[in-house]
């Protein structure tokens, strides 16, 4: 129901015109640097990616360092292994999947990192991805002339429908003209085809704001929109449900801020030396669509 | 218990036969310009140095050894009167009608009923403004508001500015019971908790009660904040309103039937939206944004003995355009006064109150292809008889029952999605909750008096419903799993809880101006707003204690100097209280309490304890007048998988609170008021750390500390002018001008501190300020009377 709560905070932002923001500075004490594990990975043929750094203080904007010299492993179910090298020595570590993709679809995935002496572990699931119907686009004219798109235009949906069974977890991701939406407030995440686990939509279209969401704003003709859906784990929902409750400006409805739980473990459980981050594995599904004027449906 | 209640009337009635050589005079003392009811009249008797005060309704009842006696009846702004009575053969019924004398003195004085009341009553802790004063007061945009006017008093807070609801010495929103009319309100703000939802033309008596709360409250525990509304002319028909920045206001009360009855009817409403209208474009022709209040209550006296009352509230609040949402709080009380014998007094009320919201997609068209509604409520049924016995001069004795009701609509909701519907349905809850009580306020001598009492509140959380038992909570403060699942049905007890709350204060006098007075109370409560965001939003749930959800339990101690100088002109009193507060409610991170039908796994409990010092100089009287109040706290939890489990200060703590209050009469045309508050700005949690996740900088806290930080301090200037005008509309009546200014030198006071990533480049990271009023706000307004 976060999204609901969103919606409110704009509705409530749009009435009240006295409120403003300005940056200010504060004194935090930093803590101590830890490895940070940013290893998404998908079932696609193609260089897969997993990022090794190290955090550093919260207001120290100097350039992130990297964790170099690790050893990275994902294992399947299978026990095939898949090794991911940093070949530039910029705590970079790909794995080239062309010939051997990390495809399994229900089955677990293991990622293992050796960083100077700890060993840290996490493991995903692959999980199932329905395909996109269709992508369709109506005639559309906003009010007022928006900050990004035309004032006139093309409203874009997908189609595409949850599985059967409760849980299923999607990340929908968009480009419009192959550049991606990818601000953390941009992030649209679904549980079976709605917003959460409450709102029992288990086997359904995707939910209407679910389905436009993928626009962000108004199309011209011979616009491109590429839809990407990824599956992902209930735990990954969770994640980046945190990720973009964390990345939202403060007001008057924001949560405290609290740490994002992360799924890599440090083998030794008694070891100090934590790590950050998380650990995924999704099947994903395209469409891409080029917009044609002449096949929008009239505006409603 | 309605049996105990007959037996205890019986039993008080049959006294009453025995004392021969004792009389009593009893009756009621209103307000000769409109025949209101007048609240806490002192009725002084001179020869016996002794006296009481008339209870919400007006009544009072002395009962004295045969003799002739002086009543010097006193309340402030009005005529003081002697009254005459013979107490020589026979119990003496007499009604007293005290005349404004506003007019002729021309100045404003901040109520106590008498004027050296605050050090001679038993009350601490006790605070009110009064009705004129807050008119007085400047206020944000010009709309004068009850709420916005208590937190400048000690004790009083709110986490920040344009927050919802109030805090009282350390205390969530939802731990004060908001009564209007004896009902409660569940949400008392509108437009998000800019307003209060009280009507201020409509409000008679305001009274906050902070500590030493008498037996007869119960079931919040932090505080009570008792509305009583007006309850209509009696004797004239009279118009007035109003017309603000934001509302309109407009009240009629008249007479009725020859007299016996009076009426109020009181409706503001919001305009922004009426005057925008014309500016709209066809898009936005559809879209809502008001928000009202309708305020109703009639009196009628049937006979000498019997008195009855009904009010009700309605008000709501709309946004929107295609997706649209809104909520309000519906209260109807219907109130029957009975004087048994001049000795006996009952109220007993009946009441309904209803808090409800509703989201919608389609709210403009019906979509039947793709939607989503939803609705929420908690709907309360009580009936609540409260008697009043006066058996000598020494003691009051109160008593008395409450029966409650309450059915909790957490969530309803229908998903529509390419034409398939699917019902999203929290199952509704049903709890009820009992109580009995008895009070005595004794003077046990000239210098001590003391109020003492015991309340029993029994609670029962019934099906038809379901109860979860949890996972135990781990150190980190995750969502807990559901382990069981019991099924219940329909009127079977899920939960009982039962407690027993004393109550006590005592009154002991150092002198003719000054005293000290200390008080104990225990407090249970049975209803929680869940709430994770730093202000309350109408969207929050109320929700019933469970076998999860144990009731919340405060203790509270107090302990306070009273004195008066100057003949009662400066009024002075240093209080301190300490609070223990228990089962007080967390959450997980990042906890979903909206339509969660398992909300109970993302809750965390502990204790929480609050302690503090208030300081308050009021100058009562003259033509310039006003009041300073300090007050130092603190205010503490310590949640099981929170902070490691140790101590953290509450979001809403602020050590250092101030206000100042300042109102100055010029003369006959014109009043001039200023106000300044400042306070420490509340606890926050910072990142110490960041990392780089998919692009993005997220926060990460290395120590996992909670609230370790402070947001910058705030304060706040504002100004007011009323003139009087010569005459009302049409050359009738009175009216008058309300210039304000509020935050006169333009001051961002942050409402919080929050982190975030640069916009430009979402690797780098910053702090940013947060404020609700990032400007100086003037405003306009003109009331008129006819």
């Amino acid at each position: 129901m976060k999204n609901i709560r969103n919606l409110f905070s704009i509705y409530f932002l749009s009435v009240f015109i006295f409120s403003c923001t300005d940056v200010i500075d504060i004194n935090v004490k930093e803590g101590v640097s830890q490895l940070s594990v940013d290893a998404l990975v998908n079932n696609k043929p193609e260089i897969q990616t997993i990022k090794l750094t190290l955090t550093q203080g919260y207001f120290d904007n100097s350039a992130i360092k990297p964790a170099l010299g690790a050893t990275v492993f994902v294992f399947d179910q299978d026990s095939v292994a898949y090794e991911f090298k940093d070949l530039k020595k910029d705590g970079v570590y790909t794995y080239d999947a062309k010939n051997k993709p990390l495809n399994k679809i229900g089955k677990q995935y293991a990622l293992y990192v050796k960083y100077g002496e700890d060993e840290f572990v996490s493991i995903s699931k692959l999980n199932r991805v329905p395909k996109i119907d269709s992508i369709n686009y109506q005639v559309e004219k906003l009010p007022i002339k928006p900050e990004n798109g035309p004032q006139e235009g093309f409203q874009p949906q997908f189609y595409a429908k949850d599985f059967e069974g409760e849980g299923d977890c999607y990340w929908v991701k968009s480009a419009k003209n192959n550049k991606y939406f990818s601000k953390a407030t941009e992030i649209q995440v679904a549980y079976d085809a709605g917003f959460s686990p409450g709102s029992k939509t288990d086997g359904l279209l995707f939910i209407l704001p679910i389905r436009t969401s993928v626009g962000r704003e108004l199309y011209s003709d011979k616009d491109t929109l590429k839809v990407d859906l990824y599956s992902i784990t209930q735990e990954q929902f969770y994640y980046l449900q945190f990720v973009q409750q964390v990345s939202q400006d403060g007001s008057l409805f924001s949560t405290p801020l609290a740490n994002i739980p992360t799924n890599i473990i440090n083998r030794n459980s008694n070891s100090a030396k934590k790590a950050v981050g998380f650990f995924g594995i999704s099947a994903v599904s395209s469409m891409e669509a080029i917009i044609d004027k002449n096949k929008a449906k009239p505006k409603k | 218990m309605k049996k105990l209640l007959l037996l205890l009337v019986s039993l008080f009635s049959t006294w009453n036969a025995y004392s021969q050589d004792k009389f009593t005079v009893s009756g009621y003392i209103k307000d000769a310009a409109n025949g209101e009811g007048l609240i806490g009249v002192s009725v002084y008797v001179q020869e016996a140095k002794t006296g009481t005060q008339t209870n919400p309704y007006g009544f009072y009842s002395l009962t004295l050894p045969k003799g002739t006696y002086n009543l010097v009846l006193t309340y402030v702004g009005f005529e003081k009167i002697t009254k005459k009575v013979e107490l020589l053969s026979q119990d003496v019924k007499l009604d007293v009608e005290l005349k404004d004398d506003s007019k002729l003195l021309q100045e404003v004085v901040i109520t106590t009923k008498k004027a050296d009341d605050n050090v001679k009553s038993l009350e601490m802790s006790v605070n009110k403004v009064d009705i004129k004063t807050m008119q007085k007061m400047p206020a944000l945009l010009g709309e004068v508001d009850i709420i916005k006017s208590i937190q400048f008093l000690p004790g009083v807070t709110s986490v920040g500015e344009g927050a919802s609801g109030f805090n009282v010495r350390g205390g969530g929103i939802d731990q004060n019971l908001v009564l209007l009319d004896e009902a409660p309100v569940y949400n008392s703000s509108h437009l998000f908790g800019f307003f209060s939802v009280f009507n201020p033309d409509a409000v008679k008596d305001v009274k906050l009660i902070k500590g030493g709360i008498p037996s007869q409250y119960g079931g919040r525990v932090s505080s009570i904040l008792d509305v009583r509304m007006k309850e209509g002319n009696s004797k004239k028909p009279q118009f007035s309103g109003g017309i603000g920045s934001i509302f309109s206001r407009f009240t009629y009360e008249r007479p009725f039937l020859k007299d016996k009855g009076s009426f109020i009817v009181a409706l503001r409403r919001s305009y922004i939206d009426i005057l925008a209208k014309p500016f709209l474009n066809s898009d936005l022709k559809g879209t809502s944004f008001y928000f009202y209040d309708f305020t109703a209550k009639a009196n009628y006296r049937v006979n000498e003995k019997n008195t009855v009352f009904l009010s009700g509230y309605f008000g709501r609040d709309t946004f929107g355009a295609d997706f649209g949402f809104n909520w309000g709080n519906a209260t109807t009380s219907f109130r029957w006064n009975h004087v048994f014998n001049n000795k006996l007094f009952l109220n007993n009320t009946i009441f309904y109150s209803n808090y409800d919201y509703a989201l919608q997609s389609d709210l403009k068209q019906k979509n039947d292809q793709d939607a989503f509604r939803w609705k929420s409520n908690i709907i309360t049924y009580s009936i609540k008889p409260d008697f009043t016995y006066y058996p000598n001069t020494k003691n009051t004795i109160t008593f008395g029952g409450q029966q409650t009701y309450y059915t909790f609509n957490p969530g309803q909701a229908v998903a529509i999605s390419g034409g398939v519907e699917r019902t999203i349905g929290l199952d509704d809850k049903f709890a009820s909750e009992s109580a009995i009580y008895v009070g005595n306020e004794q003077k046990l001598t000239s210098k001590i008096s003391l109020l003492y009492g015991l309340r029993y509140s029994l609670y029962n959380y019934l099906g038809k419903g379901k109860a979860y038992d949890l996972s135990p909570v781990s150190n980190d403060g995750e969502r807990r799993s559901i382990i069981k699942t019991s099924e219940y049905s329909w009127g079977k007890s899920i939960q009982q809880y039962g407690n027993f709350e004393p109550r006590f204060a005592a009154n002991i006098s150092l002198g003719q101006d000054n005293s000290i007075k200390l008080s104990y109370n225990r407090l249970a409560q049975y209803l929680h707003l869940l709430s994770n965001t730093t202000a309350s939003s109408p969207l929050d749930v109320w929700t019933p204690s469970s076998n999860n959800i144990k009731p919340q339990l405060a203790d509270q101690y107090a302990l306070g100097y009273f004195h008066n100088f100057k003949d009662n002109l400066f009024e002075t009193s240093v209080e301190v209280y300490y609070k223990d507060l228990y089962n007080q409610i967390d959450y997980v991170r990042n906890a979903d309490l909206l339509l969660n039908p398992a909300v109970e796994a993302d809750l965390l409990f502990g204790k929480g304890r609050a302690y503090g010092a208030e300081f308050y100089v009021k100058k009562a009287k003259g033509k310039f007048n006003g009041w300073v109040s300090y007050t130092l706290a603190r205010t503490e939890r310590k949640i099981e998988g929170l902070n490691q489990n140790n101590w953290f200060p509450s979001r809403i703590d602020k050590t250092h609170n101030l206000s100042v209050v300042a109102i100055y009469d010029l003369n006959k045309r014109w009043t001039f008021s200023s106000n300044f508050t400042f306070s420490t700005g509340t606890p926050a949690s910072f990142p110490t750390n960041k990392f780089i996740w998919q692009g993005y900088a997220l926060p990460h806290n290395y120590y996992d500390t909670r609230n370790a930080y402070r947001i910058p301090s705030s304060h706040r200037l504002d100004f007011a002018a009323t003139r009087q005008t010569k005459y009302g509309f049409f050359k009738r009546g009175t009216g008058e001008w309300v210039f304000s200014v509020y935050n006169v030198y333009n001051r961002r006071n942050p409402f919080s501190v929050f982190v975030r990533q640069n916009e430009t480049d979402p690797t780098k990271t910053e702090a940013v300020r947060y404020a609700v009023f990032g400007s100086i706000i003037p405003a306009v307004t003109y009331n008129f009377k006819f």
